[in-house]
């Protein structure tokens, strides 16, 4: 359906429940702006296709919005690369829309940093991961902390294909991001990584769905977001395994700290099995810093500001630990320490 | 039995039926007259007269619930239901002045020699009002009220009347309207400050009429330091149309008391049962649902607290078993909404033959609430390829104070456990029996003695045949 057919989600579904389609929109959910394009840009030889958007009637909200706005629509092609692909996505503007879509096949690690002050960004990333390819994929995102974030992605993998996806949420002030993988063929397999810090009155709401369509496929989620001032953190997961899909090993995992009195955090891992013959696991832990960790720490001659930003640190350093590409494990953490050393500046 | 009749029922040994035989049996349908006429019939104030009447009109412009199985629940035809149906004319205080034929479905069911047993008080409620009623005497002499709702309401209107509808207000939901609008029967329950009632009391709900609509309504007062344990068990005749049975369960549990609320869900396979039950807990008291659900078409029930008070503790252990045609969509809600309040949620499904099991849950802290710890426990069993095993859990954390936690997993029975029974010489229909009794093992041990055997008892026969 197009954009104009749909009607506006109501808070029952529960991808819309905390983060309802009027409060993400650009304006009015009955208006579509003109968007301007978000500009990417490659660091390697690789080449970025202009490609015509996607005529394919979206069976979702989001997408289909996206889809109407415009904005540029790109193509990149990965075979096996020596080298990390780093993409810089601009965006600029008052509503800035990006469409990528990566073919990968060979072996490859990306990394897409998005960056910009636009008062609403929308980026929808879509991905084929062919038969034996393996995508080390890592998402960047330091918008301005007044931008409205809207992130699709749509994942395909196929026979033992493999990817990585690691994300760090540290920009923007209203995001909600929807990231689905479909696991096409059998032996294929996700692991995704995701560290939220959220400050002052961000929203951040994470939505992911791996789906196993085959048997002997396998996903790992992690999800951890530290949240101070008057923060919102929403994580919401949906693990489907389909009928027939025996073998399939999936798990998901939601951690929240909430670090002041004022910080919010949801916490929504589901879990809809069709098939005997599996492993399927969630687990999901709210706490605040654990008081006998900032005493061990002061004990060591560290003040309890000192002792709890080393706890958060570790505890944000920690969602990436299940990643298995080490570039994409060091670019990640780097990433994160240099967030968290301007954090501790300013 | 017909041949058609014995493959309807199946294993369900609930599923026989009596002969109906009604003195008062409304026409099928639902409308405002048949509300007014419900409420006449009773002699009721005009208050409840009015709730009725609200809640009959916020059932008709609510729509249906946008979630959970909704073809299943868009398959209900409410003109199709009768809405009140009287067998006896009065509530009996003795099995030997209940009609023959209602007394012989008690009979079947092991009611009264459970009474004799090991009750402290009974009510038996046949289609839509209870039949028999009794209470021990030590315990009416303490001030212990137990009775039918519809005579609570008669010698207590100011109790009912103050309480009534302030836990599940008749707009919470679609189903908590339709029931504030036709209830009848239910269990009103009091207990004096400082009671502890060490016998469980007990309610018996039977379905007997076909496309019946039972709507019992119960209401449980603790006062301040008292304790009860309250049971309650529900069978229906196997039809092939369908019945409805719409429950709503209010309890209240003042500072320091306890409540413990066991229910073993039996109703066959063309019931659909979609129950509110929520309690309130008031500082420093407990409130435990034991929940297990065996049978119906379409369970939707997540038994609820409301943590007010400080220091208040939750506690649900449910289990639920989804055969063939069976969707078991269950789970727990705890609100804490004082400081330092408690909770634990444990909850075991297993799903055989094409059935479906969800857990749906929501834990909640609000800012205000700090210190509160829940855990929150969900394993499934998935015993074959056809059947189906959903985890829909919500958490919502507003205090940073809080400490929760959630775990969830899915699996089938492990060959290890099978092969280690059958090496001591188990055959493997026997081993699985076993595995699945000690899967269930948190929950019946939380059941009176007589009702965990009768659980592992039904376990065992729905389990037969489920090797090969």
């Amino acid at each position: 359906m197009m954009y104009h057919q749909m009607p506006i989600p109501t808070r029952s579904e529960h991808l819309w429940r905390y983060t309802p389609w009027p409060r993400i929109h650009p304006s009015k959910p009955e208006t579509v702006p003109k968007a301007d394009e978000v500009i990417f840009s490659i660091n390697g030889p690789q080449e970025l296709i202009a490609v015509p958007h996607s005529q394919k009637p979206q069976g979702d909200i989001a997408r289909a919005f996206l889809q109407a706005t415009g904005g540029s629509s790109s193509r990149i092609r990965l075979n096996d690369e020596m080298e990390a692909v780093h993409i810089n996505a601009r965006a600029s503007g008052h509503v800035a829309v990006g469409h990528l879509h990566l073919e990968v096949k060979g072996s490859a690690v990306v990394f897409l940093h998005i960056s910009g002050e636009p008062e609403w960004v929308g980026l929808h990333i879509t991905g084929t991961i062919h038969p034996n390819a393996h995508l080390a994929f890592g998402f960047i995102n330091e918008l301005d902390s007044n931008t409205k974030f809207l992130r699709c992605e749509d994942w395909e993998l196929e026979r033992d294909s493999s990817l990585e996806h690691a994300t760090l949420s540290v920009g923007g002030f209203r995001c909600k991001s929807d990231l689905r993988t479909s696991l096409n063929g059998t032996g294929s397999s996700v692991r995704q990584s995701i560290t939220v810090n959220a400050d002052g009155s961000r929203h951040d709401d994470e939505h992911v769905e791996i789906h196993h369509h085959h048997g002997h496929t396998q996903s790992d989620l992690v999800m951890n977001s530290a949240c101070g001032g008057s923060s919102h953190f929403i994580g919401t997961g949906l693990l489907t395994i389909a009928e027939g899909a025996n073998k399939s090993d999936a798990s998901q995992v939601f951690r929240n700290l909430l670090l002041s009195p004022n910080a919010r955090a949801e916490a929504i891992p589901e879990l809809e099995v069709l098939a005997d013959d599996v492993s399927a696991a969630h687990g999901a832990a709210s706490a605040p810093v654990d008081n006998n960790q900032l005493h061990y720490l002061m004990s060591r001659g560290l003040d309890p500001q000192e002792a709890e930003s080393v706890i958060v640190n570790g505890f944000l350093y920690d969602a990436f630990s299940n990643l298995t590409n080490k570039e994409l494990l060091e670019e990640m953490r780097t990433r994160l320490t240099v967030h968290l050393e301007c954090e501790l500046k300013r | 039995m017909s041949d058609d009749a014995q493959e309807i029922i199946g294993d369900y040994k609930y599923g026989f039926h009596d002969p109906e035989n009604s003195t008062i049996r409304f026409d099928k349908g639902l409308s405002e007259q048949v509300v007014r006429d419900i409420s006449e019939l009773k002699n009721e104030p005009q208050w409840m007269t009015d709730i009725r009447v609200k809640a009959y009109r916020h059932f008709v412009e609510r729509v249906m619930p946008e979630w959970g199985n909704c073809s299943l629940l868009n398959m209900i035809d409410f003109e199709n239901v009768t809405y009140f149906l009287r067998s006896s004319n009065k509530t009996e205080n003795s099995w030997d002045d209940v009609p023959d034929d209602i007394k012989n479905t008690f009979d079947r069911l092991g009611i009264p020699e459970a009474e004799q047993k090991w009750l402290g008080g009974v009510t038996a409620q046949y289609e839509s009002e209870a039949v028999y009623h009794s209470i021990r005497e030590d315990l009416e002499e303490q001030g212990v009220i137990f009775l039918d709702m519809d005579s609570g309401l008669k010698q207590y209107p100011e109790i009912v009347k103050k309480y009534f509808g302030t836990v599940i207000p008749h707009s919470d939901n679609k189903f908590s309207a339709l029931n504030t609008a036709v209830w009848s029967g239910g269990s009103f329950l009091y207990i004096p400050k400082g009671v502890h009632v060490e016998m469980p009391v007990q309610a018996y709900f039977r379905i007997n009429a076909k496309n019946m609509g039972q709507f019992e309504r119960t209401l449980i007062i603790a006062d301040e330091g008292s304790s009860v344990h309250y049971v309650e068990g529900c069978t229906a005749p196997s039809y092939s149309t369908d019945s409805l049975h719409s429950a709503v369960v209010e309890l209240i549990a003042m500072d320091g008391a306890k409540i413990r609320y066991s229910t073993v869900q039996n109703w066959s396979s063309n019931v659909y049962n979609l129950v509110t039950k929520r309690a309130i807990a008031y500082r420093n008291a407990t409130v435990e649902w034991v929940d297990g659900n065996i049978g119906s078409k379409l369970t939707m029930k997540y038994p609820s607290v409301l943590l007010k008070g400080e220091g208040a503790h939750a506690e649900v252990i449910s289990v639920a078993y989804a055969g063939k045609g069976q969707h078991q969509d269950t789970g727990a809600k705890v609100h804490h909404l004082a400081p330092n309040t408690t909770s634990n949620i444990l909850s075991k499904s297993i799903s055989k033959g094409g059935g479906r099991s969800s857990y749906r849950g929501l834990l909640q802290v609000t800012p205000k609430s700090t210190g509160c710890r829940s855990k929150v426990v969900c394993d499934a069993l998935i015993l074959d390829e056809d059947s189906r095993s959903d985890t829909y859990p919500t958490m919502e954390i507003g205090n940073s104070t809080a400490d929760l936690e959630h775990e969830a997993s899915v699996s089938k029975v492990s060959n290890d456990q099978l092969f280690y029974l059958m090496s001591r010489g188990f055959n493997e229909e026997e081993a699985m029996g076993l595995i699945v009794n000690g899967f269930f093992e948190p929950f019946t041990r939380e059941l009176p003695m007589e009702y965990a055997v009768e659980l592992n008892k039904l376990l065992e026969l729905e389990m037969e045949g489920s090797i090969g």
